[in-house]
């Protein structure tokens, strides 16, 4: 098969942003169904970072195997901001964790020359933490954030529902969520290469 | 080739971004049924407007059936479905805005006329690249799930299997179609550092500032009534 071979410099050219397109699809379409489906219970918006980080290791240590350049995080990052932004499930927090989990991200790819497997994998537990911007306003803005669901016509009983689940003990599970789904993503990620991506001849 | 380029589209790509922010704001903003209902309106007249019948009387159906759901139906239901569905119900109907321009964008403006929208509002090739690449491969995504889910079927896959089934073959072609389309790109000159240019053209029409004007005053509507 041809391979587009361009100078070895560090720049994304053409195909690396083609791979950050198609695979960033993938991962905003995962990302976006569960995303829908945390709308069925409190419980699930909460954990649904680490719903994420699980399922959506695959796609994210692909794209980041394929395309072993400084920004391609980054880049995803912003496509999939963007994509929510259209939605309309964008909020400036969320924008915020985005931003600094995806810098994390690259600079732990940058430490470990973009090559090492865990070095990809604690890049992803940080890609993964920037999903926690979701539901983190039930704890920043506590009283305005229920004032203002409130205001806008959601239901007195997911209210109380929500007033019930957002305890301290459930941030400390928000956050601890992701981390380990993202590990399980990338230990479920190192068994499918082994057994599938090697062969095919892909990664 | 060339017949496209006299080819007069609906709306602006630059105008149709504007909408769906706007819809954005109005749809999170407003309190009032009436403002709601009065924005979905204008929005669906803008889908026929645009010729998109088919996608106007789905929208249409659609959103009456949430409101039923949530007015007549769900407070009367049993506790339990009240408290599952109600939520998922009113967040739906939230988006509903944004997903009625969504249509509207995705039947009426070719990718290469968003590209060059977001090349004229100068975005970086960084991102434009990435993101117009990205829009292309939803319909496809959706395509090939369902081959997917075809060949499933005649192999009787089951359980936590099915997941590994859908993520691998998936994978593959993800690679592949990078593989090829940079392939196809490259040779288009796609790496050529200098500034593109364009063989179609956009421009803001009259109908592009009657909707924008609308939909501005929605928004202001949804500001004021509570």
């Amino acid at each position: 098969m041809a391979t587009i071979r361009t100078s070895g410099s560090k720049a994304l050219k053409g195909k690396d942003l083609i791979t950050i397109g198609i695979f960033s699809a993938i991962y905003f379409i995962i990302n976006f169904i569960i995303m829908i489906s945390s709308g069925l219970s409190p419980v699930i918006w909460i954990l649904m970072p680490g719903i994420i980080a699980l399922l959506t290791g695959v796609p994210f240590m692909i794209m980041v195997s394929k395309v072993q350049k400084t920004g391609a995080v980054f880049v995803m990052g912003i496509i999939t901001g963007l994509l929510y932004f259209l939605t309309g499930q964008f909020t400036l927090v969320i924008l915020i964790t985005f931003v600094v989990s995806c810098l994390i991200a690259e600079i732990i790819r940058f430490v470990t020359n973009y090559r090492s497997y865990l070095g990809n994998m604690l890049a992803f537990v940080f890609f993964s933490l920037g999903m926690i911007g979701s539901p983190l306003p039930i704890w920043l803005f506590r009283d305005s954030f229920f004032a203002q669901i409130k205001e806008q016509g959601m239901s007195a009983d997911y209210v109380a529902n929500l007033e019930a689940v957002s305890s301290t003990g459930m941030l400390i599970v928000l956050i601890v969520a992701p981390i380990i789904g993202a590990v399980i993503g990338g230990i479920i990620t190192k068994v499918l290469f082994n057994k599938h991506f090697q062969k095919a001849g892909i990664v | 080739m060339f017949e496209n380029k006299e080819k007069t589209l609906v709306f602006d790509p630059r105008a149709e971004i504007i909408f769906l922010i706007l819809a954005n704001i109005a749809a999170f903003t407003q309190r009032s049924i009436y403002v709601e209902v009065g924005l979905i309106a204008l929005l669906i007249i803008m889908l026929v407007y645009a010729k998109c019948y088919k996608a106007s009387v789905k929208w249409i159906i659609l959103f009456g059936i949430t409101l039923m759901l949530q007015y007549y139906i769900l407070p009367y239901g049993p506790k339990f479905i009240r408290d599952t569905f109600s939520f998922l119900v009113f967040y739906v109907r939230k988006i509903f805005p944004c997903l009625i321009v969504g249509t509207l964008i995705v039947k009426t403006t070719e990718v290469r006329y968003f590209v060059l929208a977001l090349r004229k509002w100068h975005l970086p090739e960084q991102i434009i690249i990435p993101l117009s690449v990205t829009m292309r491969y939803f319909p496809s995504i959706k395509e090939e799930t369902g081959h997917i889910r075809d060949a499933m079927k005649l192999r009787k896959v089951k359980g936590v299997a099915k997941l590994e089934c859908y993520l691998v073959p998936l994978m593959i072609s993800a690679t592949n179609t990078a593989e090829e389309l940079s392939a196809a790109a490259v040779t288009r000159g796609i790496e050529n550092p200098v500034r593109k240019t364009s063989v179609v053209n956009i421009h803001f029409y009259i109908q592009d500032y009657i909707c924008l004007a609308l939909i501005i005053i929605s928004v202001i509507g949804a500001v004021v009534f509570k």
